[in-house]
């Protein structure tokens, strides 16, 4: 047999599927496994080296390219845990949010719920209020009803503090003279201040501004109640600024002021300073920190001024509107002229499915001499074939009764087909800000349960005002 | 010749007009090619322009051409190993691409030391980078990505591009080393005004559009590995294979006579470093006199390198052009760095019609490589680049 070649065989050494099985006689392969063998040993000694070089980055080439091939390695891995990550973290922010706002939804129901009667114990109280009784009943009564409107206040703060942290509460601006809104909160407070014995100074401006009325009005009277807690003797001032980016609604008081230190604090959830002047008082420290949300939300700075022993000024700026109110003014159709009790005489429609609202308003309006109408539905109304037009409608948002599924927008579109202009009051404890704007398009007042007696009466006093308002003065 | 074959590559158009514009010109005549893709290219809100020519050009007066068509616009670029044209692949010519600086805000450097390239100045230049693009776009929140062009004859990417990638950080970069027709003599990269060799140009991009830095390859691993058992990394010489002389060792896995390696079957039976789960490319550049084989990139004694086939080339391009048309939508441009050998590749198997095809329907542009770079790594017998969006991410 023939020795056909010296040189090892074709086979690749590495190859481990196929090892190489050298031909030919033992000398032959002896001499091919000896050759075999030496390159094997190269190779393992090319392999050590390379291993134990494995760590020292230095200049060579090589080790550069496969350094930066483990760094991107690595890279894509921690990059891919990062994603998994945040996804996760995504998923458990959007089912926290969602537990937060069945908690929201819940609270609001509750709410909703607690309004109801709550708000018919605060007519029957302010009608007993009108009643001649006896100095200790009128105290007891008195007492009532300042307990009755301090559950109110502390449900309404946690109802609103709750609503804007979930964002439920959506601002719907519109134009609006600073008098509407300032005007109202000047009678209701110049009462509370003189009661306490402080000065209470307001200067009128009728500029129109653009904000949302229901929610600069919380605001403001935020500031007030504050200013009349913390003021234990002196004046509060209630007033505007004229500045180059908005007016200025300010609160100044001659309280004593807050340190420097503190006037952060302050806008922080559950934050009283000292004690209030008011024994009675009683609040959840929510007052400021609502404020200070609710300006956030309409965009409007709030500014705080203090010098301790001095006083303090709250403000709030907004922006001036660039078109006019677009609400029409109401002009009267009869005369009842009582300048003693304006209201003597005023044919005032109430539609209420609540028969407990229902008395409680009739005590309320017939209190004030209106002439009431109260109904449960706007069919209840029409059998009672009224010959007489009214001269206000007061109506609930929320009619929902088996047999009649009209709500109060509808009520009051109906029963305007028959009386153009007819000045309307929505009452609803419904905060939604799209019925808002509703109500505000239809041409309707809007007020929100629990109803404030004299917050209506201050409204029909200035619907039924014989006088409409100077529309001249706009600004900017 | 036609002489105007120089047009807009996509007619993705927004309401102010394309964000980029393509063109090319075949003319022989360095200022009459410059000239003609001004035509194109030049408008208002021109920005910046980028470009791949052929080494055969003079290439000194095709920089001053270019230089006075396109005056205060900064205008980068290299030579290549081939051109990808608006119509697909091209040779001899030179292709641009004009950037909107509504869209674009691009800055450039030049580095002229590969060597001395170190941590300190990378950082230095990735600041100014940074600065720059903040200069020309500010208040602009775009996102950042980095194309970088290589001499691919200095021997000096591995280094330069892991000492850029530190410094670059979470910015991600892909790039080309600049080729010569295969004559492995003078390859050059373009910035300030003129040619230069040993040099890289690093130019960062920032853009509100969607974009996305890949990279691609069609090759598998095949079960034979080969031990390099002498090598000279100065040069990128493998003197030795499994202890035999390399060539012969190379000649013997793929089953052909030492005289008959040649480029095509380096492109076909290419060979790969492992590195976990993934395989990089180590190309051949050749086989020399003194049985050793050259390599395109960065060697070590001890690396044990995979035999690799090719998969269908086309199929596998088509693949990843559709992919990223999904993710990132109607494509304004894709910016590829395509190595040389993938296309000796198609030549041999009679493909580059289709390939053309394929990259011109996709809005490909850009050139064939000596190398390709990819989040600092040096690669080979990729498609490497950049798909940018047409419509601004939200």
């Amino acid at each position: 047999m023939a020795c056909t070649s010296t040189r090892p065989s074709l086979a690749l050494p590495l190859d481990l599927a196929h090892p190489s099985e050298p031909l030919g006689g033992d000398e032959d392969r002896c001499l091919a496994l000896e050759e075999e063998n030496a390159r094997l040993r190269r190779i393992c000694a090319a392999l050590i080296e390379r291993v134990e070089a494995g760590g020292s980055l230095g200049g060579a080439p090589y080790a550069a390219f496969e350094h930066t091939v483990l760094l991107a390695e690595q890279v894509r891995e921690r990059t891919e845990t990062l994603q998994q990550t945040l996804l996760e973290l995504h998923k458990a922010k959007a089912e926290a949010e969602a537990a937060n706002h069945s908690k929201t939804r819940f609270l609001a129901a509750v709410s909703h719920d607690l309004l109801q009667p709550l708000n018919a114990a605060r007519l029957f109280t302010s009608a007993l209020e009108e009643h001649d009784l006896p100095a200790t009943s009128r105290r007891l009564v008195g007492n009532v009803g300042r307990s009755l409107k301090d559950v109110e206040a502390l449900l309404g703060t946690l109802v609103d503090i709750s609503r804007l942290d979930a964002g439920l509460l959506k601002p719907d601006k519109a134009p609006f003279r600073a008098s509407e809104l300032l005007d109202v909160l000047a009678e209701e407070y110049r009462q509370m201040a003189s009661a306490r014995g402080l000065e209470f100074h307001y200067v009128a401006c009728d500029i129109v501004i653009e904000s949302d009325l229901a929610l600069l009005a919380r605001v403001v009277r935020n500031f007030l109640s504050n200013a009349l807690r913390y003021t234990p003797q002196g004046r509060i001032l209630l007033g505007c600024r004229r500045r180059p980016e908005g007016l200025e609604i300010a609160v100044v008081d001659t309280g004593p002021g807050i340190e420097t230190a503190q006037q952060e604090a302050i806008f922080l959830e559950f934050r009283r300073l000292g004690a209030g002047a008011d024994e009675h008082d009683r609040g959840l420290g929510l007052g400021l920190a609502i404020a200070d949300r609710i300006s956030a939300m309409l965009g409007h700075a709030l500014r705080l001024a203090s010098r301790p022993g001095h006083g303090s000024v709250f403000s709030i700026r907004v922006p001036y509107a660039t078109t006019l109110p677009a609400r029409e003014r109401y002009s009267v159709t009869e005369v009842h002229k009582d300048l003693s009790n304006p209201l003597a005489g005023v044919a005032v429609w109430v539609i209420d499915n609540d028969a407990a609202i229902r008395e409680g308003m009739l005590a309320l309006l017939e209190g004030w001499g209106c002439r009431v109408i109260t109904a449960a539905s706007l069919r209840e109304l029409d059998t009672m074939k009224l010959a007489e037009r009214p001269d206000v409608l007061l109506v609930d948002y929320h009619l929902s009764d088996a047999s009649d599924t009209e709500d109060g927008l509808e009520v009051a579109g109906r029963l305007r087909k028959h009386y153009p202009e007819l000045p309307v009051v929505l009452i609803t404890a419904n905060h939604d800000a799209a019925l808002k704007g509703r109500a505000r398009r239809a041409g309707l007042d809007y007020l929100l349960k629990p109803l404030k007696p004299l917050r209506l009466r201050m409204l029909l006093l200035q619907r039924l005002a014989s006088i409409p308002k100077n529309e001249s003065c706009v600004w900017p | 010749m036609d002489l105007l074959c120089a047009k807009p590559a996509d007619p993705t158009l927004t309401a102010s007009g394309p964000v980029v514009r393509t063109a090319y010109s075949g003319l022989q005549d360095p200022s009459a090619a410059a000239t003609e893709l001004g035509i194109s290219l030049k408008h208002a809100e021109l920005g910046f322009v980028l470009f791949f020519c052929s080494a055969e050009y003079p290439l000194e007066r095709l920089g001053q051409a270019m230089t006075e068509v396109f005056g205060d616009v900064a205008v980068v670029g290299c030579t290549t190993a081939g051109e990808i044209t608006p119509k697909g692949y091209c040779r001899g010519c030179i292709v641009a691409i004009g950037f909107d600086r509504r869209y674009f805000s691009v800055a450039h450097a030049l580095i002229d030391d590969l060597a001395g390239f170190d941590l300190i100045q990378a950082q230095r230049l990735t600041g100014k980078l940074l600065e720059d693009c903040r200069r020309e776009a500010p208040g602009w929140d775009g996102r950042h990505f980095v194309m970088t062009l290589l001499d691919g004859l200095s021997s000096c990417e591995e280094q330069v591009l892991a000492t850029l990638d530190t410094a670059l950080g979470s910015i991600p970069s892909f790039g080309g080393s600049a080729g010569d027709d295969n004559h492995l003599a003078h390859t050059h990269v373009f910035s300030s005004g003129g040619f230069h060799n040993e040099s890289a140009v690093i130019v960062m991009f920032q853009t509100c559009l969607p974009f996305e830095v890949f990279t691609t390859h069609h090759l598998q691993p095949r079960e034979h590995k080969l031990v390099v058992t002498h090598a000279d990394h100065e040069r990128r010489r493998v003197m030795e294979l499994n202890a035999v002389p390399a060539a012969e060792e190379y000649a013997r896995l793929v089953g052909m006579p030492l005289a008959d390696l040649t480029s095509e079957v380096f492109a076909r039976y290419p060979l790969a470093v492992r590195i976990g789960e993934q395989h990089y490319v180590r190309s051949i550049q050749g086989a020399n006199s003194d049985g050793s084989l050259s390599f395109y990139c960065a060697v070590e004694n001890g690396i044990v390198l995979t035999a690799m086939e090719a998969s269908p080339l086309l199929e596998q391009l088509g693949d990843v052009l559709a992919g990223l048309r999904q993710r990132q939508g109607e494509p304004a441009l894709i910016l590829g760095c395509d190595c040389f050998l993938r296309r000796l590749e198609l030549e041999s198997l009679n493909q580059v019609e289709s390939a053309s095809c394929l990259l011109g329907r996709a809005g490909v542009i850009g050139f064939n490589t000596y190398g390709e770079q990819y989040h600092g790594m040096h690669l080979n017998q990729t498609f490497t680049g950049v798909a940018i969006g047409s419509r601004p991410s939200l």
